[in-house]
């Protein structure tokens, strides 16, 4: 492979050192986000006030237990879901109110997304499916940072392929590319390399290392592999609807010991 | 296999049926619509046969015997011979009938429509001598002198008569008559738009026959069997037909049978034709449903079912939706019928009105073909589901890659290329039946190669007409066009229902257009008349029409022609008698011997004497329908001419052999003195024949539409049956599209969440749609034109020597096909774009 792949555990130390940088925009921000399902006896708190705030060009990891809340809080934070009180912030725009148009043109002018499964559109060649949000929105491609983003992640060969011609890894480096190529304020990724082996997972972590230590993109993930959130600058740990604990500079151990702490309580 | 298990997998069906309900629904809706069709058309004719039944409890009712000529449409039996018959011993009463077809004039001074129902004239028998039960005038009295009609009430109420009014009836062979309506009577056979004029028996049979003859003589007898006084009276009466009443009355019940068997048969066709098209749907819905339920039925394939009892389930599923199918069909069937017979009533076609009739033998049919129908079509799906690997229900997907179109693309080819062999050697062959035949062999051949071969094809003409259509829309376009054939197989099986559909309405446009126009060239080459006068088609141009307009300024030749009804060689033959100098109006090319029609000479068209083998001066012996023999000669022999018939014969012949009652001009041809003012000739030629009212004057463009128009009502009942087809067709693509869009719904989910409008999804949903459509409309246009023009190719011989292709109609259709295909997106359309984004991450 030819794009650069950064160790995990030592990447996100040996660059760009990272700290709390206050000086730095907000990219994204929960204000006391709740999210209920149900109502009365089967009613269930996936979200209970929650606030956090994600600085542009980090590269943050929110992880927890099943049912901590974890992906309701990346949906809300996304435009996917909408909460059940609180707000939520992308750049300035407050998302709470929305309508559905302009939440999709949120989503497809300032977010990009890569997930676990089914990225890509089956019929569409892997060029297609790169350009389909800036083709959706019948914006103009910027066709140098478009053969940039092609090269750093080694798909200029498959270009045409669709697919069903790829492997797991490179269908997803075929969704960080799409998301990569309308440079969006921030990126989402829920479970990216859940589907993915060990390799072709580093592989996707680096490409999203890399975007945000030397493009200075913001990406958000969720996950629930220790290793993936290595790659990040930020942890940020929620268990039953609450943010109980954050760490900066992880490592793989320091979250694993973390989580089977979290797991216990 | 134990009871348990077994209910357990019927379980599993049935919450899954009861869990899928629109799809549930839609499938029914095909079944439904195809057994509809077949129900309605056994329930319409059952209960018109009922009804008819009923009405021929009283036909020959007191009549044992009914003596008549040996052939139909002659002069009919002797006057002198009804007191013969009077005098056998046996004979109680005898009461002779004489009538014939009328038309009734309304008062508003107009025809009276009757719709198809008969519209005749009939002799008054007083009630003393009456046989059967006694006519019941419900208002008035019954006429008793010339001048004096009885009116069934029916008729009463179409041309708006009462008793004392006065207006006018047309008799055919006879002229025009005023008359005064002296009584209105009720009738067992007063259907919608039946029109029976009583008159006067003298005046009667004045009108009906030539004075020395009546109809038919019904007999009755004093203490003789039926078959006894039959025989009797056949010995007495050799020359003529004795039939007892019973055989009357089954005759005339056979004859009504025998309509309605053809009117059940044309029905149930298209039934056929709507059950194959639903056929698609139904086994599309299965494929689908087969396919979305691959990790469901996986798992149960793991937790231990057996492939058996997987496929079965999936049967199970088809027989229960086959079922109610053809239940709620069979009342949509009820419904159809119903609806048919006040459609049919609202142009007084003349439907006895009875209760529907809804016997065993429809029900069970009905059920039958709804079952198995929809049983094979789930067949295949059926025996896919259970190859399902248990394994499958672990993988996270399970794509359900479509087997290669490979082998299934060489049978197509195969096939299409016995069908293009068949299909040139019929049109390439004499024209005639077997050349027909050859031509069906081929196209069903044809069909067959194409709908095996669809698949393989949607793609470059998706391609192609997506490229042109979807091109403007841009990402849209393009992720419609990929979408439309995305899975070749379903593509090709949605829009095959609308190929059949389209296949079907075109190859018939072609016929209409092709009739049409062979019929106006043979109208502009054959005819160089300045004016054609006509009648209505049950009766022709009354006598007097053309004494009339002879006599009018301007006319330089009348030419009547008639119809001259003979036997030859035992066989009937109808030739044409001719009135006039038909070379001024409508000549034909002698080749051989004389243009001499005097006396008994006759012309003959080439093909006709080919076949007879006569030529110039051969005798021609001839019977007449009062079984009268004479020789004629021929004088002359002509081109094949499809206006002119297979022999012309004179007016002095035709006023010799047809009786009085059967006489009759089929038109009159007027050509005008040179330099005459035709319009001027045309208002003289209206005046002229202003007083028998139902005569047209028309030029010769005019004469082409009236004949068009007949035409096109003849397409306009095929095209409305066949709209039906088309209406199956539209919701297969709404099933498929409905049941697709649930199948992609996660793609759908992500496309919105990468930011796809709703807007962007709904248009892409309707292009993908359009472009399913117009796939099926083109083939089946191109399918459809070329069994047209074939078919029309072998008929050439019989007077379809013009091919027309309705290019601006074909055109047409497959602009309303595109558009139809959106329209049948749209609910699927918005189900799509209804999709939450999450829906691409959770399985919500």
């Amino acid at each position: 492979m030819s794009q650069p792949v950064t160790t995990p555990g030592a990447g996100a130390q040996d660059t760009d050192p990272v700290g709390p940088r206050p000086s730095r925009a907000i990219a994204a921000r929960a204000i006391n986000l709740s999210k209920i399902y149900g109502a009365g006896d089967t009613q269930v708190f996936a979200l209970r006030e929650v606030s956090a705030d994600f600085v542009q060009g980090e590269f943050t990891a929110i992880m927890g237990p099943s049912g901590s809340g974890k992906s309701t809080l990346m949906h809300c934070l996304a435009g996917l879901d909408g909460a059940t009180s609180g707000s939520v912030l992308v750049g300035e725009t407050e998302l709470t109110g929305l309508s559905d148009k302009k939440m999709t043109q949120l989503r497809r002018d300032r977010i990009g997304f890569v997930f676990q499964a089914f990225n890509l559109v089956p019929t569409l060649t892997a060029l297609e499916n790169i350009t389909l949000p800036m083709d959706i929105a019948g914006r103009k491609l910027d066709k140098p940072w478009l053969d940039s983003v092609i090269n750093t992640l080694g798909l200029a060969d498959r270009l045409d392929h669709r697919p069903s011609e790829l492997s797991g890894g490179q269908q997803q480096r075929v969704a960080c590319a799409r998301a990569l190529a309308s440079r969006p304020e921030i990126i989402f990724g829920d479970e990216p390399t859940g589907n993915l082996d060990s390799r072709s997972s580093g592989e996707v972590l680096g490409i999203l290392r890399n975007s945000v230590t030397h493009l200075g993109q913001t990406v958000v993930i969720v996950t629930h592999d220790p290793r993936a959130a290595s790659y990040a600058d930020r942890v940020v740990f929620l268990a039953d609807g609450r943010i109980v604990d954050e760490m900066r500079q992880p490592t793989a151990d320091s979250v694993l010991d973390r989580m089977k702490n979290l797991e216990q309580v | 296999m134990s009871l348990t298990a077994s209910s357990t997998m019927r379980r599993v069906s049935l919450r899954n049926l009861a869990a899928h309900k629109i799809r549930l629904a839609l499938t029914v809706l095909s079944v439904v619509l195809g057994t509809a069709f077949i129900a309605g058309s056994f329930v319409f004719t059952d209960t018109l046969g009922h009804t008819f039944n009923g009405l021929f409890s009283d036909v020959a009712k007191g009549v044992d015997v009914q003596v008549r000529s040996q052939q139909d449409g002659s002069s009919g039996v002797p006057l002198g011979d009804v007191e013969r018959i009077k005098a056998i011993p046996g004979v109680r009463a005898v009461e002779p009938e004489v009538g014939g077809n009328i038309v009734l004039i309304g008062s508003n001074g107009k025809k009276v429509q009757g719709g198809g129902a008969p519209s005749e004239g009939m002799s008054f028998t007083p009630p003393a001598e009456h046989l059967g039960n006694p006519i019941n005038f419900t208002q008035g009295r019954a006429p008793s002198k010339a001048g004096e009609i009885g009116l069934n009430s029916g008729a009463a109420k179409l041309a708006k008569l009462t008793v004392g009014d006065h207006t006018k009836v047309l008799i055919p062979s006879a002229g025009t008559y005023d008359v005064t309506v002296s009584g209105i009577y009720s009738v067992k056979t007063d259907t919608g738009g039946y029109i029976g004029a009583l008159f006067a028996r003298d005046q009667a049979l004045q009108l009906f026959t030539d004075g020395k003859h009546v109809g038919v003589v019904d007999v009755a007898g004093a203490g003789l069997s039926q078959t006894e006084l039959q025989s009797r009276l056949a010995a007495a009466f050799p020359e003529l037909k004795v039939m007892t009443g019973k055989e009357v009355k089954d005759e005339a019940k056979s004859d009504v049978d025998t309509a309605l068997k053809f009117i059940n048969y044309f029905l149930l066709a298209f039934g056929a034709i709507a059950l194959l098209v639903g056929t698609f749907i139904i086994y599309n819905t299965f494929s689908m449903i087969v396919a979305q339920r691959l990790r469901e039925l996986a798992l149960l394939r793991a937790v231990g079912a057996s492939r058996r009892q997987v496929s079965r389930s999936v049967l199970f599923e088809a027989i229960i939706v086959g079922l109610v199918g053809s239940v709620l069909g069979i009342a949509g069937g009820v419904g159809l019928a119903y609806g048919l017979r006040s459609l049919l009533n609202s142009f007084n076609v003349g439907l006895p009105s009875g209760p529907l009739q809804l016997e065993p033998r429809t029900v069970i049919v009905a059920v039958l073909v709804g079952v198995v129908v929809t049983a094979v079509s789930a067949y295949t799906p059926a025996r896919r589901a259970s190859k399902v690997p248990p394994v499958a229900a672990m993988r996270e997907e399970f794509a359900s890659t479509g087997s290669s179109l490979r082998k299934r693309t060489i049978a197509a080819t195969v096939f299409a290329a016995l069908g293009v062999v068949a299909l040139v050697s019929g049109a390439t062959a004499k024209a005639g039946g077997s050349a027909a035949g050859m031509v069906g062999v081929g196209a069903l051949a044809l069909i067959i190669g194409v709908l095996l071969g669809a698949p393989a094809l949607s793609r470059p003409i998706v391609g192609l007409v997506g490229s042109a259509v979807a091109k403007p829309f841009g990402p849209v376009g393009r992720l419609a066009r990929t979408n439309a054939v995305r899975n070749p197989r379903r593509t090709a099986a949605t829009a095959f229902a609308l190929t059949l559909g389209l296949m079907l309405v075109t190859a018939i446009a072609v016929f209409g257009a092709s009739a049409k126009r062979s019929v106006n060239a043979l109208i502009d080459n054959g005819v160089t008349a300045d004016y054609i006068i006509t009648g209505p088609n049950s009766i022709g141009v009354p006598i007097g029409v053309a004494d009339a307009v002879a006599k009018v300024d301007g006319v330089a030749t009348t030419v009547s022609l008639h119809p001259v009804d003979v036997k030859i060689n035992g066989k009937d033959s109808e030739g044409t008698g001719v009135d006039g100098d038909l070379s001024q109006v409508g000549p034909v090319t002698i080749l051989q011997g004389r243009d001499d029609l005097t006396g008994h000479n006759i012309l003959v068209a080439q093909d006709k004497a080919q076949s007879e083998g006569w030529q110039v001066g051969t005798s021609v012996p001839m019977i007449t329908r009062d079984g009268k023999a004479i020789t004629t000669k021929v004088s002359g022999i002509y081109e094949h001419n499809t206006l002119m018939g297979p022999w012309l014969a004179s007016g002095e012949l035709y006023r010799e052999v047809m009786p009085t009652r059967s006489m009759v001009d089929f038109v009159v041809l007027i050509k005008a003195d040179q330099g005459t003012n035709l319009a001027t000739l045309r208002t003289n030629l209206e005046n002229a024949t202003d007083k028998f009212l139902v005569v047209d004057v028309q030029d010769k463009q005019q004469f082409k539409g009236e004949q068009a128009k007949q035409i096109n009502g003849l397409l306009a009942i095929l095209y409305g049956l066949l709209a039906l087809a088309i209406v199956i067709a539209i919701l297969g693509i709404i099933n498929t599209l409905a049941l697709s869009v649930v199948e992609r719904r996660r793609e759908i989910g992500m496309l919105r969440a990468v930011g796809m409008l709703r807007g962007q999804l709904r248009r892409t949903i309707y292009l993908e749609s359009m472009l399913i459509a117009v796939f099926g409309a083109i083939v089946g246009v191109v399918l459809g034109t070329t069994f047209g023009v074939l078919f029309v190719r072998t008929l050439r011989d019989g007077g379809l020597d013009h091919i027309a292709v309705p290019f601006g109609q074909t055109v047409t259709m497959v602009v309303i096909s595109a558009v139809v295909g959106v329209l049948a997106a749209l609910w699927p359309a918005i189900r799509a774009a209804r999709t939450r984004p999450l829906a691409a991450i959770a399985d919500i």
